[in-house]
């Protein structure tokens, strides 16, 4: 039986120009890669490798020069209708939390779902609510996102993604700039969400939350995809010169 | 402790010196010119009797009047097209850019009173628009190139991530606008904003130009006939002052109670 992947990727190039416009720099490089449901795919490798270019490509934040991108049967195309359909599809996590600072927690999570998926008013409350319980912030409804703290605004931001019911989320180095003690608590709510089946491409730094909760790792450096393999393989047995002398320096 | 009554107190005697030294160019100036202050005849211009003894406006009131009259609506009118002209700006399209471009640039480099005589006497006869109209068509068109401005200032203030995290939703362009951005910007727009509502009023002393009878307009007929130009002129300024600076405080009042924890 052929299952279809939920993301298919199919030789994606982006480039960038330098300032000078004289030197071309590959941000990603012929990527093909397909991705299955309920797969924890973690992108890892060193910075400036192109990781966050390709998971912003993935939701049309970026746009790209060649190649295609499928996402749950939909072609990222030029069409606005389908690139808004897979923002529908594809929930995203950002370093920076980005909540809207006007709106209180409920409002922030509610707001796309009352909007975008046209829910009623009861229903999206009742969303807001269970999703405050899933990300065990259930008392901050009413606070504004300045009165929380890193860790918390950065639950608040999964749950905001999370309320529009994905079928794939994305986490653009969703701990970098949390303080150390804050870590932990967001990356219990990644791996609970892991546990769930819910389907993750997740940029990060942490090694751990590769191994623990990690299906399959995509090592990337210049933009290309150098190694794509199980976590457990690569992890015990890197091939590639590159992904060897990456897992010595962060492990 | 000290020190705060001490920088009180030197506060109090600078302001002091300042008073006397108007007073004192007052003085000099009146009597140079053998000024007769006849400040008593000043509130019949600002209250009178009618007919059958009932307090009514005096002519510097019904002037203030339509000053007031023309600056809200230019008011509203200016930021409404303030904010189209910043969006036009900021769009994808390139002839909504080139078309506010000209518009900003045309209103920002001629001189308003310019502006004023070209849509009184060129425009409005083709039209067949009031001199009323013609001024608040002329102050909104002013102000709002300046608004425009600020408000595309203040979107362009919004970090990207705002836009990045909206979109990331599957939200259109205008609900992101709508509900993200908008919202965020009038915050910051707000003091500026009320810079220009300040400035407008103050502006609008001009369509006393085009045969408008408003506060300055009534000013300079009453003089004319009375010679108190001394006493006209104050008290025209003190009532702009006076409208002026309580659109400042209300707006600072709302700025505080808005504000939300950053």
């Amino acid at each position: 039986m052929l299952i279809e992947p939920i993301i298919s990727v199919n030789n994606l190039n982006k480039y960038f120009f330098s300032p000078d416009k004289s030197l071309k720099i590959d941000a990603v490089k012929n990527v093909t890669v397909d991705i299955f449901q309920g797969e924890v795919v973690v992108v890892i490798g060193p910075s400036g490798a192109g990781k966050s270019t390709f998971l912003r490509c993935l939701n049309g934040l970026e746009d790209f020069d060649s190649g295609t991108i499928v996402i749950d049967k939909i072609p990222l195309d030029h069409h606005h209708k389908n690139r808004l359909e897979i923002r529908k599809e594809v929930g995203m996590v950002f370093q920076s939390f980005n909540l809207f600072p006007h709106m209180t927690v409920g409002k922030n999570i509610s707001l796309a779902v009352r909007r975008v998926r046209k829910k009623s008013v009861s229903e999206c409350d009742k969303i807001t609510v269970d999703l405050l319980e899933k990300v065990g912030i259930t008392d901050k409804i009413d606070s504004y996102p300045g009165q929380l703290s890193g860790g918390q605004q950065q639950r608040v931001a999964i749950a905001r993604a999370l309320a529009m019911n994905p079928k794939v989320m994305l986490f653009d180095e969703a701990t970098s700039a949390l303080d150390p003690e804050m870590i932990s608590e967001v990356l219990d709510v990644m791996k609970n969400l892991a546990k769930d089946g819910m389907t993750m491409v997740v940029v990060t730094h942490e090694m751990g939350f590769a191994r623990e909760a990690g299906s399959r790792i995509l090592f990337m450096d210049n933009g290309e995809i150098v190694e794509d393999r199980k976590v457990e393989d690569f992890f015990l047995d890197p091939i590639e010169d590159r992904s060897k002398a990456f897992l010595s320096k962060v492990l | 402790m000290i020190f705060v009554r001490k920088a009180v107190f030197i506060d109090s005697i600078k302001y002091i010196l300042f008073l006397s030294v108007i007073v004192f160019i007052l003085t000099v100036s009146s009597s140079n010119m053998n000024y007769n202050w006849q400040w008593y005849r000043v509130p019949g211009y600002i209250f009178t009797y009618s007919a059958d003894g009932s307090l009514e406006a005096g002519r510097l009131l019904k002037g203030l009047g339509v000053t007031v009259r023309i600056s809200a609506i230019s008011l509203v009118l200016a930021f409404i097209i303030g904010m189209i002209t910043a969006l036009l700006r900021l769009s994808s399209s390139f002839a909504a850019r080139v078309v506010s471009r000209i518009y900003l640039e045309l209103i920002r480099n001629t001189p308003l009173l310019i502006q004023l005589f070209v849509i009184y006497f060129v425009i409005s006869p083709v039209f067949n628009i009031s001199p009323f109209v013609s001024a608040i068509l002329a102050l909104s068109l002013f102000e709002g190139a300046y608004a425009s401005e600020i408000i595309r200032g203040g979107i362009n203030a919004i970090p990207k991530g705002q836009w990045e995290s909206a979109y990331s939703l599957g939200m259109s362009s205008i609900d992101t606008y709508r509900y993200i951005i908008l919202p965020q910007t009038f915050k910051q727009v707000l003091p500026p904003l009320t810079g220009q509502a300040v400035s407008l009023i103050k502006d609008s002393a001009l369509v006393s130009t085009i045969a408008i009878f408003d506060l300055t307009m009534a000013g300079q007929a009453i003089i004319s006939e009375t010679f108190l130009t001394f006493e006209i002129w104050f008290t025209v300024a003190l009532i702009y002052l006076l409208m002026t600076v309580s659109i400042s405080t209300f707006v600072h009042y709302l700025e505080k109670r808005n504000s939300y924890a950053h």
